[in-house]
């Protein structure tokens, strides 16, 4: 499923939270809505669900304008996650997918059959207060997914992980996307964000200042660095002269050393990040 | 796609299946019960024989006379409950009483030299303090004594005295229209009791709404739902499904109490009976039958318990169904408001804060309550049954003595009107602030800035 959101500007009283903010997840990607905290990411994505409304812009899913209906599509995984907790664990689950649209008897097949995948089929009848945060992430995870949602929006998926769910969490997410499913990913973890995301954008004091394709970003943040191994075993990094392209920097190091590996070193997404934010944010 | 009946469903499932539910359900009938039946077990209690001596330095209360064939009229008269002896001083008395278990006081007649009549006497008693009963049936005999002698010495046949006595008016409130015996004590008493089950039910269940929201929003679910419903249904579903839930419980109350009530009766029949036929001859007496206005002065001779007979006068036909309205609609007025003040609290500690705009006029009326039932159709009584916010816990303070019907609708129709402005308002406000937190202290810091 395809998301455009043209234009999107949205106040709360005389404070902004964004401004002309334009982002397109191209179908069955994986999206990373990126930026600090308070940049306007969750305010974004509350739009996308009509949790609120916009003050202006367009919001287009598969070229159509976002109604109720079209919101039942979308699955969501707030930031700011919990559950009912005395409620029993299986009765809330089938209650929040009714809430979805899906019927009792279907809720409760899915749920069975997520259950056993992410063993947790034993606390079904367990008020939601007994499980640890760990098993209480899994239902919410399941929750979000569990109709088949077509746009997946997570926010922060990966606070409050350990690594083992997180791991298992981030397996999923890939499943999710090989099935079809457009996914939009909003994370501080940048190491995530090169594993998972295809597409980015960075949202910061509520302006987009940054979009693209993750290799294509990496690249225009290039400090044109090249790490070259040698067959002594020896590890160099070297910038080529100017006017030098890397190919002429190649041969003329072939002509001294026998070559291991040649290789660009480009920036990390969190250098990116950092430098993107310092830049717009500068120190007063 | 409408989820309310999902959410209303949730809200009543979740709650009718808590344990402290059917707890309350449960105690409050049998606490009624009690204070129903508490009263008629006292009057109806078969007491155990007890003993009393009697000290008599007067002689004129019978001490002196030896002789077995004593005139009731000027002797104390033993009864099946209570039995008197009469002992020759008071230091005789005393140590028979501490000899015998069975004796249990000892009325004492202390005579003056410088007066011809004895002014006081006292009933001394050893470890128990003696029933009411007995208290009582020894003032009686003590104040009959005293009036046969002086009616002797003054030369009165009782046949002049029972003329004198026996003489008297008779004082009845009653309705001019209905002819109905007015009954004021037990309809204040009724009103009191209705009034505050009103007040109360409001805050138990608009405190369960408040309560309920603080959850959603503390528990950070409330952005889960959201995503699927809509706030405003989200509110009304968690509204309408805790009405269910006060509902249910205040039927199982009527229904549980009436059974308690009716059980209580059934096996007290005597009373009842008598009470029931009673109201019905009053009733015939106020049309002027003769033979009924002959069998009420024997029915009044029998001396019912007023209160018995004071709830057999009570129109329960109208005061049931208003008290299902106001309790309904003057919930839903204000739980709206309770769930949008608990949209604005993070914690449960904040509502106590938010609150208490809404309760205001609340414990206004609860304040005002004794003003009003000294009259219960004076003009603030008026006024504030018809004003929307008081008018749920003020009407049912004036409804047990009857309404013009005039005013009655006029204060449902205002309540039923302002109960959607009320939902706006608070939906205005839930709406906004459910996703919000730090309000409080965002508005500290807008204060002091």
């Amino acid at each position: 499923m395809k998301l455009q959101a043209t234009n999107i500007h949205k106040s709360f009283g005389s404070y902004k939270a964004l401004e002309d903010v334009n982002i397109s997840v191209r179908e069955g990607s994986v999206f990373g809505l990126l930026g600090p905290n308070g940049a306007g990411k969750t305010t974004l994505i509350r739009i996308i669900n009509r949790i609120i409304r916009p003050d202006q812009g367009e919001l287009l899913l598969d070229g159509r304008p976002i109604t109720d209906e079209l919101v039942r599509t979308i699955g969501y995984l707030p930031e700011e996650r919990g559950l009912y907790k005395k409620m029993r664990v299986g009765e809330q689950a089938v209650y929040l997918a009714q809430l979805k649209g899906l019927s009792r008897q279907e809720a409760t097949a899915r749920l069975g059959r997520w259950f056993r995948k992410f063993d947790i089929s034993d606390w079904w009848n367990r008020p939601v207060e007994q499980l640890s945060k760990g098993m209480q992430q899994k239902v919410q995870f399941i929750v979000t997914v569990l109709h088949e949602p077509s746009l997946l929006i997570f926010d922060e998926p990966f606070s409050g992980f350990d690594p083992v769910n997180a791991t298992l969490l981030k397996n999923e997410i890939l499943e999710l996307r090989r099935k079809g499913a457009t996914i939009i990913l909003s994370t501080h973890n940048m190491a995530s964000v090169e594993e998972l995301c295809d597409d980015i954008a960075l949202i910061n004091s509520s302006h987009v200042v940054l979009s693209g394709s993750v290799p294509q970003i990496r690249k225009s943040f290039s400090k044109n660095i090249f790490e070259v191994v040698v067959d002594d075993g020896k590890v160099m990094q070297l910038s080529p002269s100017p006017g030098q392209t890397g190919n002429e920097l190649l041969s003329e190091l072939m002509k001294q050393h026998t070559i291991i590996s040649f290789r660009e070193l480009l920036p990390s997404m969190n250098d990116i990040f950092v430098e993107k934010v310092t830049h717009n944010n500068p120190e007063p | 796609m409408n989820n309310i009946p999902l959410v209303i469903r949730r809200e009543y499932s979740t709650r009718v299946r808590k344990k402290s539910f059917w707890i309350l359900t449960i105690m409050v009938p049998i606490m009624l019960a009690f204070v129903y039946a508490i009263p008629i077990y006292m009057a109806l209690r078969p007491m155990e024989k007890t003993v009393i001596l009697v000290a008599d330095e007067s002689g004129l209360f019978g001490g002196f006379d030896r002789d077995d064939t004593k005139r009731s009229d000027s002797h104390f008269a033993s009864s099946d409950e209570i039995e008197y002896r009469y002992a020759a001083d008071f230091d005789y008395a005393r140590r028979t009483m501490d000899a015998d278990d069975d004796v249990s006081a000892i009325v004492f007649i202390r005579s003056r030299a410088s007066e011809a009549i004895p002014t006081d006497a006292c009933l001394y008693y050893k470890r128990d303090l003696p029933p009411m009963q007995v208290r009582s049936d020894v003032d009686r005999q003590l104040q009959r004594i005293l009036r046969n002698r002086l009616l002797q010495a003054h030369g009165i046949s009782d046949d002049e005295y029972a003329m004198i006595t026996g003489t008297k008016i008779n004082l009845r409130t009653q309705d001019l229209e209905t002819g109905r015996e007015t009954f004021t004590e037990v309809k204040t008493v009724l009103g009191i009791v209705l009034a505050l089950l009103i007040y109360m039910a409001i805050f138990l269940f608009g405190s369960q709404v408040m309560r309920g929201v603080v959850e959603e929003k503390s528990s950070r679910i409330v952005e889960v739902i959201v995503c699927s419903v809509k706030p405003f249904h989200l509110m009304m579903g968690k509204v309408i499904g805790i009405a269910l839930v006060g509902l249910t419980q205040f039927m199982l109350w009527v229904l549980l109490t009436g059974i308690a009530v009716v059980g209580i009766q059934l096996s007290n029949n005597d009373l009842f009976g008598v009470a029931t036929q009673k109201h019905n001859i009053t009733e015939l007496a106020t049309k002027g039958d003769d033979a009924a206005i002959q069998m009420q002065q024997a029915a009044d001779m029998a001396d019912l318990p007023q209160i018995v007979e004071g709830i057999a006068s009570i129109d329960f036909g109208v005061i049931v169904p208003v008290f299902f309205f106001f309790f309904v609609f003057g919930y839903l007025l204000y739980a709206t408001l309770f769930a949008a003040a608990g949209a604005m609290s993070d914690t449960d500690t904040d509502t106590s804060l938010f609150s208490l705009p809404v309760t205001i006029p609340l414990l206004a009326v609860i304040l005002l309550l004794p003003t009003m039932i000294d009259s219960p159709s004076g003009t603030l009584s008026q006024v504030l049954s018809i004003v929307p916010f008081t008018s749920p816990v003020a009407m049912m303070l004036r409804v047990p003595f009857g309404v013009p019907l005039w005013q009655l609708w006029l204060s449902m129709a205002l309540l039923v009107a302002t109960f959607p402005l009320c939902t706006w308002l608070a939906a205005k406000i839930y709406r906004t602030s459910i996703l919000r937190f730090n309000i409080l202290a965002k508005f500290r810091l807008k204060k002091s800035m």
